[in-house]
């Protein structure tokens, strides 16, 4: 009897133990999708659950807009919304380690690469909505929907965004500085003028390393129009000469004080306001500001092109964009119990909320093409690119895909904005991470 | 009582739920961690076993010597400041001649209970190179020592365990303070009566008889400077470039930022072992000490 207690008393802790550990497992093969099965779908509702950006008006009112147009075009189709969390995909990360993956999701290109590797992405390649869609597209934005691999991950619904600088004029007017600014040598002059009139020369957000990269990268593309493409390949194991003048010229405006003292630890919130008070006489951001700049500065407010060497050089360069086309949007879980619909379903969304981006907001910054008229009341600034930089766009740079050597260049480009880091420090570690990668 | 202290089986029944909690939330997740080090993983895929190559690359990786030579800095400012100061405040609060011992009490306490995130917000704008308070104060004293404190490459390290120190100085302070007045006052009086000061009588007298309270009050403010995070993340981002990573900015890193969780769990067995090796020099210097 004692002996039965016993090895009762064992195989119930067995057991307990068991379901304790078997329960922080995880089984990627778990279905999602919580409409019915496909087959039997007939007339009959599908619901689909889409992860998507909807935090703010300039993500949720294209997304609207979108499954607005989505109940007029496959009234059997209903959608369920799960706001995306600006978390760096974590959450959809946890999602599919949980194996809960949502029917439709939208996402960025790393993320992208590390859900094709568990198989928690449908290949879109033989799709028929894939070739409808990429017949659609604009020219030169290949980029978005056809990955570095010649796969299609994603439908994208942005096209290529880009960097720009914005300036004040009637800052500039005051201080003196000529415009176009051409080269870096007639930037470090504006910048002293900017300081010794008390004015913050150029606002960045450099706390966040993405901006300190692309400002970097605009210096790159004036003579290199591939930007960190370039050092992307096998057997490159020293930074181009076009990287090392690059670092240098930046870090020259450094030390003519261009940045801010504390541009290391500013947000975007600090940055942006300094400009919009009228505090900074120029600020860096993607294309994407030229809305909040217009709104809040008006007529006073312009951009301008990334300074070269010399001004032989600006004048060659000037349309090699600042902005490299990576694989992103809304792709489709192969575990979806609704796969075909949700394919089409996909497109469509990344299609109409293109539309509403283009007809709405009048940004031509779009994958597909939009057979609507761009509104009357375009921002001055966004026609400029419409009509001046779009048409005459030479070369986008191309993407960097390697993480550890994109990492290394984030940290460097943020240290040449500190005093007592040079740019030969910049050169030797940014070496030492291509010897390794490459 | 005694009857269940001596009754085996009684004892397992009661211990027996609480084992089972503990191995499945901490034992269980440091095999898996360790198990995880070995293998290439990027936290979904199939696990590809690598052997020892994380750890070959860990220790070749520039990172590594950065975020231990911050982690011992944060520690040693967390002792100075937090044991070093918190001892001479607690042995002030329990004289019962010190005048609003109450109120010194709470007012030491009150940064413990506010959020980490505030109090960084509170010192990112007193240590602003231009408008923050600290420069200010400098150049009102005339002293030539304003300095662009979260961007130095030497001193920022300083400035943000500086900001922890400050804000968990009254946890170890409750510590201490305990640990004080613990002490039989007698041990102290007889000290006095036969002639020693106030100052000595407690270096002689309260302070080696608070050798536990001490050994706690080290671990915690070594172990914490060595797994530092939070302060850093939110005041610098581990900036400028990686100036101020630690090791738990490394594990942040390549887990969340590079989907590389097979090294990120070879840095966080790497923490653990330094954090207990560390625990374990502390109780072996502070057991020795009291040996002799």
């Amino acid at each position: 009897m004692k002996m039965n207690r016993n090895r009762f008393s064992a195989i119930l802790l067995t057991l307990t133990l068991s379901i304790g550990l078997t329960a922080c497992g995880s089984n990627n093969s778990a279905s999602s999708g919580s409409g019915n099965s496909e087959g039997n779908a007939g007339n009959s509702t599908i619901k689909l659950k889409v992860y998507a950006q909807h935090f703010d008006e300039d993500t949720s009112k294209p997304f609207d807009y979108a499954v607005e147009q989505l109940k007029k075009e496959m009234p059997n189709v209903q959608i369920e919304l799960d706001p995306a969390v600006q978390d760096g995909y974590q959450k959809l990360k946890t999602y599919a380690a949980t194996g809960n993956m949502p029917d439709i999701y939208f996402t960025d290109w790393p993320t992208l690469q590390t859900l094709s590797k568990s198989k928690n992405v449908e290949l879109l390649d033989d799709y028929e909505t894939t070739s409808e869609f990429k017949k659609s597209l604009n020219p030169g934005v290949d980029s978005r929907l056809v990955a570095p691999d010649n796969h299609v991950y994603a439908y994208p619904d942005t096209g290529i965004e880009f960097q720009i600088i914005y300036y004040n004029k009637s800052i500039f007017d005051k201080v003196g500085i000529q415009t176009p600014i051409k080269t870096f040598d007639q930037m470090a002059d504006a910048a002293k003028k900017l300081k010794d009139d008390g004015y913050v020369p150029m606002s960045i957000f450099a706390k966040e390393k993405w901006i300190t990269t692309a400002f970097y990268n605009g210096l790159v593309t004036r003579e290199q129009p591939e930007g960190f493409g370039a050092v992307d390949q096998k057997g490159v194991k020293e930074l181009p000469e076009a990287f090392v003048t690059a670092a240098q010229q930046m870090k020259k405006l450094q030390e003519a004080g261009l940045f801010d003292a504390n541009a290391t630890n500013t947000n975007y919130d600090q940055a942006s306001s300094l400009f919009y008070q009228g505090k900074a006489g120029m600020f860096v951001n993607g294309q994407w500001e030229i809305y909040s700049s217009q709104e809040k500065l008006g007529d006073q407010v312009d951009w301008m092109y990334w300074p070269a060497k010399d001004e032989a050089t600006y004048e060659q360069s000037k349309y090699f964009i600042n902005g490299a086309g990576s694989p992103a949007g809304y792709a489709v879980s192969p575990s979806s119990k609704n796969k075909e619909t949700a394919v089409k379903v996909a497109a469509f969304l990344a299609s109409k909320s293109a539309e509403y981006r283009y007809s709405q907001l009048g940004s031509p910054i779009v994958a597909p093409k939009v057979d609507k008229p761009i509104p009357a009341n375009v921002p001055a600034m966004m026609q400029r690119i419409v009509n001046e930089l779009l048409p005459n766009a030479q070369k986008y740079a191309l993407l960097l895909n390697n993480t550890a050597i994109q990492n290394a260049i984030n940290d460097n480009t943020q240290n040449l904005l500190v005093g007592g880091f040079s740019a030969d420090d910049f050169v030797k570690n940014l070496n030492r991470a291509l010897d390794k990668e490459n | 009582m005694n009857n269940y202290l001596g009754n085996k089986k009684a004892l397992a029944i009661f211990l027996l739920p609480a084992l089972i909690i503990y191995s499945v939330v901490l034992i269980y997740p440091v095999l898996q961690t360790v198990f995880r080090s070995f293998y290439d993983w990027d936290g979904l895929s199939t696990p590809v076993f690598s052997g020892l190559s994380n750890y070959k690359e860990l220790f070749g990786d520039p990172l590594l010597g950065t975020s231990l030579k911050n982690g011992a800095i944060f520690a040693l400012v967390l002792v100075v400041f937090q044991i070093g100061l918190g001892t001479v405040l607690a042995l002030i609060c329990a004289d019962p001649r010190t005048r609003g011992r109450k109120l010194l009490k709470t007012a030491y306490f009150v940064p413990v209970v506010l959020s980490v995130t505030v109090v960084c917000q509170l010192w990112i704008a007193m240590y602003d190179p231009t408008n923050g308070l600290i420069n200010r104060l400098f150049s009102l004293l005339h002293i030539p020592y304003e300095q662009n404190w979260l961007n130095s490459p030497t001193q920022s390290i300083i400035a943000i365990a500086f900001v922890n120190a400050w804000q968990f100085m009254g946890y170890q302070f409750a510590l201490l303070y305990a640990g004080v007045k613990a002490i039989p006052e007698d041990y102290f009086e007889a000290a006095t009566i036969d002639g020693c000061s106030k100052w000595r009588a407690h270096l002689h007298v309260t302070l080696p008889l608070m050798r536990e309270t001490f050994k706690f009050c080290f671990v915690i403010a070594i172990t914490s400077g060595i797994g530092a995070f939070v302060q850093m993340l939110i005041m610098t981002n581990g900036g400028p470039g990686t100036t101020n990573y630690t090791l738990t900015f490394m594990i942040y890193r390549y887990a969340f930022m590079e989907s590389n969780y097979g090294y990120a769990c070879a840095v966080s067995v790497l923490l653990v072992l330094i954090s207990l090796l560390a625990t374990l020099v502390i109780n072996k210097v502070f057991d020795r000490g009291q040996q002799a």
